[in-house]
């Protein structure tokens, strides 16, 4: 009985993850990819990936549930690309560079979008959401309208032919892979981007470092109880607005790293989408919105990429039409983050009925004593 | 406390600001253009070789006739290439290691080679190449905000 138990809370804590071994199982041998393909592809995205989604971990720790303003973070990020692009800049340095120049605007990106997190205590997913297409307004009224008469901007091959705003697609050719090519190695026919995946270990450790500082600490006890943890003298405001700073900060590092590895900048349109498909994927590795770590990341990039390179050639497979697949896809990755909040909204009204239960009960002992 | 935690904070931004500036200056990239045209210099006319191949860390970058143009990306002010000069039909190829300091504030720098190879003083062979506007298309001024894409690449 106990067994059965146990199995079916693993079931039920890791049904997400589970459905997509399911679907990746199912479409994989459909799909007809060879394996050293699929692998090269897994491999390319991870280094694309892993970093933004790392990004989300800290905010999850203070308690603020999936961070959607990391949009912010990847608009700081096209910005300093976009300069660095006009200064050319090339090569890493110019990556380099580009995170350096994307610090300032995240942080104050970061700064201004927990401040207004904190005025919405409870509400920071669906806050955080709003204010990602609120600062989209204002990144849009930068890129279109400052840069150019403003913001100085050179070349003619980044402006938009009127004289000022940028161009739809900023080329990123100077500094394409250059990340992921220097110290890459071969193995079967996979590429492996040794240097990619060193930093993404360097943040990986810097994580699990920064759990055990004061800091990290802090931000565990706010993520578990704010008015506990105001009581033990934390300042809850500040470490919750620190907390969304270091993730801008780092998501725009990881733009950095993502669009290094396309080469372009679809200056309009690169990080409307990137906040959606971090957490789908995050929370395709088993993550929950209270609940996430390192091993939740990897998972979920290789789940949902698996998912997102078979899909449409499986889907083109089984119906002779590969948009069905892309619309699945899609589909499956707003799907899930659905799943996930009505899952974790479903626990915490359960473990609420349970400590009322609890009480009731403990009451009418009382009661009966 | 306050005080310390200031400094590191200084500190921290300085080193940041430090290192961008050594990246801003390391990483500035040039597109030289070699031309193996004739220049006049001084009432001089120098004649280009009749061949010259161009190699750039050991890449083959360009071979160029007469009248041609070749081009290499270089990441920093330093530049190197080895030349292979042909001066006329039937000689013996004679190999040219060539070293230049590019100017900053240069994208573009031309390099005449019949001038490098005579030896004439390095801003009379060094230019700026610079790039004519491209017309403006219709598709170039539409502008398209973000939307919910079915094919966003990721």
């Amino acid at each position: 009985m106990k067994k059965e138990n146990k199995v079916l809370k693993f079931l039920g804590n890791n049904s997400v993850p589970i459905m997509f071994v399911i679907i990746c199982a199912f479409c994989i041998p459909v799909s007809g990819f060879s394996i050293p393909y699929l692998l090269n592809e897994i491999f390319t995205r991870m280094g694309r990936n892993v970093f933004l989604i790392m990004a989300l971990l800290i905010p999850i720790m203070a308690g603020m549930g999936l961070n959607f303003g990391m949009t912010l973070g990847a608009m700081a990020a096209e910005i300093a690309l976009i300069l660095v692009a006009d200064w050319q800049i090339w090569g890493i340095p110019g990556l380099i560079l580009a995170m350096i120049v994307s610090i300032p605007f995240s942080i104050a990106l970061g700064t201004l979008c927990g401040k207004i997190l904190n005025r919405a205590k409870g509400r920071e997913m669906i806050t955080s959401y709003i204010i990602s297409f609120f600062i989209n307004g204002v990144y849009q009224l930068v890129v279109l309208y400052m840069m150019g008469p403003i913001i100085p901007i050179k070349h003619t091959s980044i402006k938009l032919p009127r004289g000022y705003g940028i161009r739809n697609t900023v080329s990123l050719l100077s500094m394409r892979q250059a990340l992921d090519n220097l110290l890459a190695v071969r193995i079967g026919g996979v590429k492996i981007p040794v240097l990619t995946f060193l930093i993404i270990a360097l943040l990986c450790l810097f994580i699990v470092w920064f759990r055990k500082t004061k800091l990290g600490q802090d931000m565990r006890a706010v993520g578990q109880d704010m008015e506990v943890a105001r009581a033990a003298g934390i300042d809850v405001d500040r470490t919750r607005i620190l907390s969304i700073v270091i993730s801008t900060v780092l998501a725009g590092f990881g733009m950095v790293i993502y669009l290094q590895n396309m080469g372009n900048i679809a200056t309009y349109s690169s990080h409307s989408q990137i906040g959606m498909f971090a957490i789908a994927a995050l929370l395709v590795g088993g993550a929950s919105v209270d609940r996430a770590s390192i091993g939740n990341v990897f998972l979920g990039v290789i789940l949902f990429h698996t998912m997102f390179i078979v899909a449409p050639e499986a889907g083109a497979k089984i119906t002779g039409d590969s948009m069905i697949g892309e619309y699945f896809r899609v589909f499956v990755s707003y799907a899930v983050i659905t799943v996930a909040l009505v899952m974790y909204e479903t626990k915490k009204r359960k473990a609420k009925s349970a400590v009322g239960q609890q009480l009731e009960a403990e009451q009418r002992e009382e009661e009966s004593k | 406390m306050k005080a310390k935690r200031w400094i590191y904070r200084i500190a921290a931004i300085l080193i940041l600001v430090g290192i961008g500036a050594v990246m801003f200056v390391i990483g500035r990239g040039h597109t030289v253009y070699f031309d193996n045209k004739k220049m006049d210099y001084n009432g001089t006319t120098l004649e280009p070789p009749r061949k010259v191949e161009v190699y750039v860390d050991g890449e083959r970058v360009a071979k160029l006739s007469p009248k041609d143009r070749g081009m290499a990306t270089n990441i920093g002010q330093h530049f190197e290439m080895t030349l292979e000069i042909t001066k006329n039909k039937g000689d013996e190829p004679v190999t040219q290691e060539v070293s230049l300091e590019l100017p900053f504030n240069m994208d573009g720098i031309i390099v005449n080679l019949p001038g490098l190879l005579a030896d004439i003083p390095y801003e009379d062979y060094i230019s700026e190449f610079v790039q004519t506007d491209p017309e403006p298309t219709e598709e170039d001024e539409e502008v398209v905000t973000d939307e919910f894409a079915m094919d966003a690449e990721f």
